[in-house]
């Protein structure tokens, strides 16, 4: 049995929908973003119908950790009279997680393993700071492509490499948590495809890496959710403070 | 859940560097490709873009590199870096 070890990002229709000639056919992602969704909500639900207490139960103060935490991401990158941006930073550092967890578990979907996804994302926080960058400073926002205190015979030179940097920030947020996604998942694969096509007393071996990994990819999960809401605050905080 | 460690932010730092020069290289190589493209002025497009695109990512891990460096001599923690995505 020969088994591609990209096989299992692929995506196929599995409900077909047709809108007004438009094809809007669900597929294995678009349940796993449900089911991120839904357990983000029901996490938090769950907390609030059991009432928030004076004394944290195990829930809560997991909760509790993770929010003063993002808190403190938003008030040391954007400040702390911003704090209306926290309640995006929150649900994007959640969802993300979940989708990266959820990915973990065998017969699931890594939804962050597809660059459309993580680009929306990125595209979309990209254009949020651009907006934000024009709304506050209107004209001047076009400062923040001179660095200060650069000399006048550089200014040529330095605006190009400024919109590459300037541009370079969605593609990078993108791509890397795409790729980080991605390389985990296949390296399972490809070491779960040896476990089944060695010898037993041969495959045992690549058998525990993927153990191994998985605890590995675990913490992946968690350290790409967190760069990706830090590089967020830091992309809103430094539109808005403008260097 | 303790993820203001130094464990889990030196670890997000090396997770960042890598891709940042990466991708930065590679959208000064896409533009230039699109100003080939579309102005017709094949080789030299590419090869700007290829040297801009190459100096901004130099830049960018630069930038990061030194907000660390700034963080690590005031050595306290209400500084807030001031590198490229820090």
């Amino acid at each position: 049995m020969k088994e591609n070890p990209l096989h299992h990002f692929e995506l196929h229709p599995l409900v077909h929908l047709n809108l007004m000639g438009i094809d809007i056919s669900l597929n294995k992602g678009i349940f796993i973003m449900w089911v991120g969704l839904a357990l983000v909500f029901g996490m938090f639900m769950l907390i609030r119908q059991k009432g928030v207490r004076l004394v944290p139960t195990k829930l809560q103060s997991v909760a509790e950790m993770a929010l003063l935490f993002l808190r403190g991401l938003v008030d040391e990158f954007i400040g702390k009279e911003e704090r209306k941006f926290f309640p995006f930073v929150a649900s994007l550092f959640f969802f993300i997680l979940s989708c990266n967890v959820i990915g973990l578990f065998p017969g699931s979907y890594t939804l962050t393993s597809q660059l459309v996804v993580t680009g929306t994302f990125a595209l979309f926080i990209f254009l949020m700071t651009l907006l934000i960058g024009f709304g506050r400073h209107g004209l001047r926002f076009f400062g923040i492509l001179l660095p200060a205190g650069i000399p006048k015979i550089l200014i040529p030179l330095m605006i190009p490499i400024e919109i590459i940097s300037m541009l370079a920030r969605p593609f990078s947020l993108a791509v890397r948590l795409f790729a980080n996604m991605t390389a985990g998942h296949t390296i399972l694969a490809v070491l779960f495809g040896m476990t089944l096509s060695l010898p037993w007393f041969i495959g045992v071996l690549p058998f525990g890496f993927t153990i191994a990994i998985n605890g590995l990819e675990l913490m992946v999960a968690f350290i790409q959710a967190y760069i990706f809401t830090t590089l967020t605050c830091f992309y809103i905080g430094d539109v808005i403070k403008m260097h | 859940m303790n993820k203001g460690s130094g464990l889990q932010q030196g670890l997000g730092l090396a997770f960042r560097l890598g891709t940042e020069m990466v991708v930065t290289t590679m959208i000064g190589v896409l533009m230039g490709y699109a100003i080939d493209h579309f102005f017709n002025t094949r080789p030299w497009g590419i090869l700007a873009g290829v040297i801009f695109g190459g100096a901004a990512g130099c830049l960018r891990v630069y930038r990061t590199a030194m907000g660390l460096q700034v963080d690590e001599d005031k050595n306290n923690g209400d500084q807030t870096p001031n590198g490229e995505g820090l």
